[in-house]
């Protein structure tokens, strides 16, 4: 019985914490700038995503070590560190995007400018790290995650053509934008595929204590989970291929980018999507600061864990303190929080290897899978996806820069 | 037993099973006619960033003068200590003695503490 909660409130978490504005913001580019065309690209990034996330919980779970514990023992502190590195600049840049977006959807809601939210919302994310628990952050912020859903009420009620629909899976080269096109793509793949969400699901399986009984369970909160989470960057991309691809609106800010529900639920709509945002946003700050601060404290062998009052880890609660006061510095500042979210996301594609091959070694290593360790099947995926996302990123990042 | 794979860059846990670092080196005696032999573990920052660059490592020197609970001498525990060595290694230690864990009161004295809801490292213990 407490399994069967467990798997529900799993599946739950991994939808509502799926969304971000990184994907709402790249899926929402992408139906606005090539219609339909580039569903192939979350298709994509959700199937090599349900890969990791069945993979990272399946090491806590048979090895007792999170990922970050084990890249750092089995590869030794040096190239740690260059891991550690990338990620934790990647994942800093991805808390100042959704630190904005909650910022963005007040501005929305109230009226008030998202830079005079800065710091209000980097309290109240610090605050809930500060006095919460782990499974708080997890259901709590995820099931409000759960209004995401309305995004797909939107897109079905928009009538799409299904057959046309079908034929965006399916990856087709535009006959001109293409340097922009692959930039999306990017964009999109390093929307879904966040290596966060990795360390943060292999660190609540060592929280909840998981052992090897819990791999069937795992496998279908992976597989269920992001299903219905690509699902919901589906609807987002298919709303505004309707709402704006006709009129030629592109989605450079986010209060275009609010307007995708409005043809179908009028302005309730316009907040329904910032209430959504604001949700999912927060969600999504919180994971990555206790992501980042899980990576300093499992690396470097301190005692972590959310449900300790903070003194008892002072130096794991001390990260995740400082991490967010400086995130808040840009966005006081003014820097736009819809281009670090573009930035982020391809920052993200790019950085991929970096963190998914040493990953795929370990999923392959005997010594700490024992007979639990990667299929040729999971293994040809996840390399082909990445290696995909990785050669795109090459490609269309430096197009951007020039271009853009 | 392999150093590098089973022992470098593993947890270290006191004898109550308080976490207490990483192997980030280890002290080695090299006789002219005995086998070398494995002296002590070493936990610290300058240890730590000697294996990344040199440079890096006269760095986290020269922050912690300055800052911190100003321990520049990187942490060393006998080897004869180890007790165990399985996923972690269990040290027949107690972690707040070795000095490994002076940053973690540190920070906690200094800044945990003192914002309100932080809580008391040592009413707890």
């Amino acid at each position: 019985m407490k399994k069967i909660l467990q798997l529900t409130l799993g599946i739950v978490t991994s939808v509502g914490g799926f969304l971000e504005i990184g994907s709402v913001a790249t899926a929402a580019q992408a139906g606005a700038l090539f219609g339909y065309k580039l569903l192939w690209a979350i298709l994509l990034g959700t199937i090599c995503l349900i890969f990791l996330v069945e993979m990272s919980g399946r090491l806590a779970a048979v090895s007792k070590h999170t990922i970050v514990e084990a890249t750092r023992e089995r590869f030794g502190f040096p190239f740690f560190s260059a891991v550690m590195l990338g990620m934790v600049l990647v994942a800093f840049l991805v808390l100042v995007a959704e630190l904005g977006g909650i910022g963005l959807s007040l501005q929305i809601l109230t009226g008030l400018g998202f830079r005079w939210w800065a710091v209000p919302v980097s309290l109240a994310v610090w605050l809930l790290m500060w006095k919460g628990t782990f499974s708080l952050i997890e259901n709590g912020a995820s099931l409000l995650g759960l209004v995401t859903v309305s995004f797909v009420v939107a897109a079905v009620k928009m009538h799409p053509e299904w057959g046309s629909v079908a034929h965006g899976l399916i990856p087709t080269v535009p006959g001109d934008q293409k340097a922009k096109y692959g930039f999306v793509a990017v964009s999109i793949l390093g929307a879904s595929i966040s290596p966060y969400l990795m360390y943060f699901y292999s660190s609540g399986a060592i929280e909840d204590k998981w052992d090897t009984s819990y791999i069937p369970m795992n496998r279908i909160i992976a597989g269920f989970g992001m299903t219905f989470g690509g699902f919901l960057s589906m609807a987002v991309l298919i709303a505004a291929a309707l709402a704006f691809q006709p009129r030629g609106i592109s989605v450079e800010k986010f209060e275009q980018a609010a307007l995708l529900m409005t043809p179908a639920l009028t302005h309730w709509g316009f907040y329904l999507f910032a209430l959504a945002m604001l949700f999912a946003c927060l969600g999504a700050a919180l994971e990555i600061s206790l992501s980042i601060a899980y990576f300093f404290a499992q690396g470097l062998g301190w005692s972590w864990s959310e449900d300790l009052t903070p003194s008892r880890d002072s130096r794991f609660s001390f990260v995740y303190t400082a991490i967010i006061l400086v995130a808040a510095v840009p966005l006081i500042l003014g820097v736009d929080p819809m281009k670090v979210t573009m930035l982020s996301m391809a920052l993200t594609a790019a950085t991929l290897p970096l963190a998914i091959v040493p990953f795929l070694i370990l999923m392959n290593d005997p010594s700490y899978l024992g007979g639990h360790r990667n299929g040729w099947i999971s293994n040809s995926v996840v390399a082909i996806v990445i290696l995909i996302s990785f050669v795109l990123a090459v490609i269309s990042i430096p197009l951007q820069i020039i271009g853009g | 037993m392999k150093l590098v794979r089973d022992v470098l860059d593993k947890k270290l846990t006191d004898r109550e099973k308080c976490e207490m670092g990483r192997v980030d080196g280890l002290l080695m005696r090299v006789g002219e006619r005995s086998q070398p032999r494995i002296t002590h573990i070493v936990i610290g920052g300058s240890t730590l960033w000697m294996r990344v660059h040199p440079a890096l490592a006269r760095l986290s020197v020269r922050l912690a003068r300055i800052w911190g609970p100003r321990r520049t001498e990187p942490i060393t525990i006998p080897w004869s200590r180890v007790e165990s060595v399985g996923k972690d290694i269990r040290l027949d230690v107690k972690a707040r003695d070795t000095g490994a864990l002076d940053w973690e009161l540190w920070i906690a004295r200094h800044v945990i503490e003192r914002i309100p809801g932080g809580g008391s490292e040592e009413e707890e213990e």
